[in-house]
């Protein structure tokens, strides 16, 4: 179903759908860094996929993403964002003491790919049982770089078969002090196909 | 003066003008420009060729279609056809893990598509910084046709 036409009863189940989802990948990234973690409301935006960076906080910001491909019965990606700096947090939760800045090399970007991975299962097998649907994550990808540039790999993706970009957005903040929160935004941008999956799995048709 | 070239959209302006375009990963910025005229343009695309049946969007989200459409433009507005030039920059491939096949990736196929229309169109492409896994800022000045690339990650700037 075409992006546009989704109404606000229809934007509800997806903000609730994406919430349930979250709330699982939020108790598991709680489990993994120790300490607890909040979540925001989901936010569904409707955007030009010309538009998606401005909502990353601008094309250039430098971010640590980590996207997956949805396989099973439905169709989408799936991005995780975090800035710089919460990227060198969470690091400094699974690994100990790091260097001062964020640094790439093999052993935490197989960290932060891991996270990726348990975050996305947690979200995708909550959101499968509650759909009745199987929904399985592919091995997560990292590219530390440019929003605009890490992100415009999903938007071409998206880009094959529509103009518009649906994005599920739930930002989520870890709770040890404020001045060392790990922040972050997960997107859920389900194929247009895959829209209607979900809709009519919740017995709103499209 | 300045102004943003955003996702899927191309735009040709008149020196001095400075045309930018941000956080490009595997979408190609192409710049082309008449020396002559000081007109110029740049493309921030996104996919390869536009298909022949429904394509959805605009020109400017195609490589090819794009860059047949900034030609058209840039003669309207009296450029000259054969004293244009070609500069691409982008087409980088984010996700490395992604594309171990023996398909291109499609920052790839965007360069290689770029190229393939120019060559068709007789425009010859005098500078290029493409592939590799770096996310690149396009900065194309009209006033000179230079064109800046910045990365983020390991501060390489270069101009082409």
């Amino acid at each position: 179903m075409p992006f546009r036409k989704l109404n606000n009863v229809q934007l509800d189940i997806l903000k609730e759908v994406s919430n349930i989802g979250m709330g699982h990948a939020a108790t598991a990234l709680s489990q993994l860094i120790g300490q607890p973690v909040m979540l925001r409301i989901p936010h569904v935006t409707i955007t030009e996929i010309s538009q998606v960076p401005d909502h990353l906080g601008g094309p250039e910001k430098l971010m640590v993403g980590i996207t997956l491909r949805i396989l099973g019965d439905a169709r989408g990606s799936i991005m995780l964002l975090f800035p710089q700096e919460s990227a060198h947090r969470l690091l400094c939760c699974l690994l100990g003491k790091q260097e001062k800045g964020l640094v790439m090399n093999e052993l935490t970007v197989s960290a932060l790919k891991e996270v990726g991975n348990i975050l996305a299962s947690a979200y995708l097998s909550a959101l499968g049982s509650l759909l009745n649907k199987t929904l399985i994550p592919s091995v997560p990808m990292l590219a530390y770089d440019m929003a605009g540039a890490v992100v415009d790999y999903v938007l071409i993706e998206l880009s094959e078969n529509s103009d518009l970009a649906l994005m599920v957005e739930t930002d989520f903040i870890g709770e040890a002090s404020p001045d060392f929160a790990v922040k972050g935004h997960f997107f859920l941008l389900p194929d247009p196909a895959t829209l209607d999956i979900f809709l009519n799995v919740v017995g709103e048709e499209s | 003066m300045s102004e943003r070239v955003s996702i899927a959209q191309a735009r040709i302006e008149r020196a001095p003008m400075l045309l930018k375009a941000y956080g490009l990963g595997s979408c190609l910025a192409v710049g082309l420009y008449d020396p002559q005229s000081g007109l110029g343009g740049l493309g921030h695309m996104l996919l390869p060729k536009r298909p022949k049946h429904n394509p959805i969007g605009t020109d400017g989200k195609y490589v090819d279609a794009g860059i047949y459409q900034m030609v058209d433009v840039l003669v309207q507005e009296g450029a000259d056809r054969e004293s244009l030039i070609a500069k691409i920059a982008g087409g980088a491939n984010m996700f490395e893990s992604v594309h171990q096949t023996l398909i291109d990736s499609i920052g790839a196929r965007n360069s290689k598509s770029a190229r393939e229309t120019l060559a068709a169109l007789g425009i010859p492409l005098v500078g290029e910084d493409v592939g590799g896994n770096r996310g690149r800022t396009v900065e194309f000045d009209l006033a000179t046709g230079i064109m800046m690339v910045y990365c983020a990650r390991d501060d390489c700037n270069l101009s082409i």
